[in-house]
């Protein structure tokens, strides 16, 4: 059995959802090497290096593809720093194809920074938004 | 069911058109944006041909009377559902009792709200479409009213939310003034009957909107284009897109609500790749004419649908990748 473009994208899923980075398969004839870019993650990791009484909360995207902080029709952003937001709040977009999936906050609070930077690619799991959430 | 509690000016029910019904002299009717009317029920995994309604003119509100998917497409308005915003071009779930309120568009001309399941008016001819001419079909043959109650077959099944690109993103066309609507037209059967200079005024000129312009037609202003020597036909089919000259010399774009027959000398037609850029084309706005061959025509036509099996693809991939975790 070939492999299929539809493969390829859910082992690229479950390599990003595991946090392994490499794999290689080898199917009648065919191989194959996936290698996930972790660049996005490794850059904002430093941001994330927080003290330990940080209570914040962080607004990850939950899927793969590239960050908008506003949709094209918009001038603002959908959340700007010091902004109050609620729980479930839009806070960026992720856009795949022509489609834009919604990156929402998982908690009400004040937008502490917004750490992914519009137009990278971000993956399942990259932090966008860090919120100071309401105490 | 969905309840409409406050419209302004003719919303109505339409699907994407009553298209086998023309040889009887019954318009076609549905969306005028038929783009946005398809993005918005590939969202909903609705057949493309679900009803929807069409919404030209702010404020615009109705109630939930139970959980159910929606999509708002089209025109870039302001709108809420329960206090929160929705984003253009995107796909929500209301609760029952919740109310939507659309109210205000900053650009184009319609918003389209498509439902889970869509909106279950009876077929007539074949279509769901309001067809305002022949008071038929739609919600009563009429634009709705407050009050009216509409019946959806919506399952209550929650979906996510998720947004499209809007069409007028995917397909920009290049160079576009964005104070203008550049349409792209293939010359129609009296063009010859115009002189060089007359044809070039046509093109070169931007053509306002008039506010004598809905979707029976729209009616532009512009410098008089008329014919070398008068033209009279005798009535004769024309479709949706047609650009008719009166003898005033202004032209006419025919647009879904037109009649099937007409009489005056035919300049050019509307591509249907374009058909939907006019739909979105507000009045007092500009539109200019750009001649375009049959086979870009076609290539339009397929950079069309290939936006839309983009569109029907990505959705497919992202309800299973959600599906999975």
């Amino acid at each position: 059995m070939p492999i299929e473009l539809t493969d390829i994208a859910r082992l690229a899923q479950i390599l990003e959802r595991s946090g392994v980075d490499t794999i290689e398969i080898e199917v009648s004839g065919q191989s194959l090497k996936l290698v996930v870019n972790t660049g996005p993650r490794m850059a904002a990791s430093p941001t994330l290096a927080a003290p330990a009484t940080d209570h914040s909360v962080i607004a990850k995207a939950d899927v793969a593809g590239h960050f908008l902080a506003a949709h094209p029709w918009r001038d603002k952003p959908f959340v700007a720093r010091g902004q109050r937001i609620e729980a479930g709040a839009i806070v960026g977009l992720v856009k795949i194809g022509v489609l834009y999936a919604p990156i929402v906050a998982p908690a009400a609070g004040t937008v502490d920074a917004v750490i992914a930077e519009t137009g990278t690619m971000v993956g399942y799991g990259t932090p966008i938004v860090r919120i100071r959430p309401l105490s | 069911m969905i309840e409409i509690l406050s419209v302004t000016g003719p919303a109505s029910v339409q699907d994407l058109g009553r298209l086998d019904q023309y040889r009887f002299g019954v318009g076609t009717s549905g969306a005028m944006d038929d783009v946005a009317l398809r993005a918005g029920n590939i969202l909903l995994g609705n057949d493309e041909n679900a009803a929807g309604l069409e919404i030209p003119m702010m404020p615009f509100k109705l109630r939930f009377d139970r959980d159910m998917a929606f999509a708002l497409t089209g025109a870039d308005v302001d709108a809420e559902i329960a206090g929160r915003v929705i984003p253009p071009w995107w796909r929500s779930h209301a609760g029952a009792g919740d109310i939507l309120t659309i109210k205000a568009m900053a650009r184009g001309a319609r918003s389209y709200l498509a439902f889970s399941g869509g909106i279950d008016v009876p077929m007539v001819l074949g279509s769901r479409s309001t067809q305002f001419r022949g008071e038929f079909g739609g919600w009563h043959g009429r634009p709705l009213q407050p009050g009216d109650v509409l019946p959806c077959t919506a399952s209550t099944a929650t979906i996510g939310e998720l947004g499209v690109e809007p069409a007028e993103v995917t397909l920009a066309r290049p160079n576009a003034d964005p104070d203008e609507t550049l349409v792209r037209v293939v010359v129609a059967g009296e063009y010859d009957g115009f002189d060089a200079a007359t044809q070039e005024l046509f093109w070169s000129s931007s053509w306002k909107i008039t506010p004598q312009s809905n979707r029976y037609g729209y009616r532009l202003q512009g410098p008089a284009v008329k014919p070398s020597m008068p033209i009279e036909k005798r009535s004769h089919g024309i479709v949706p897109g047609v650009i008719q000259i009166p003898p005033n010399g202004q032209p006419i774009i025919q647009m879904r609500d037109a009649q099937t027959s007409g009489g005056y000398p035919k300049i050019a037609a509307v591509i249907r790749a374009d058909l939907w850029r006019v739909g979105q084309a507000r009045l007092g706005r500009m539109l200019r004419f750009e001649q375009t061959a049959y086979a870009d025509a076609l290539a339009a036509e397929a950079e069309m649908s290939a936006y839309l099996d983009r569109l029907r693809a990505n959705v497919g991939l992202v309800e299973e990748t959600r599906t999975c975790r």
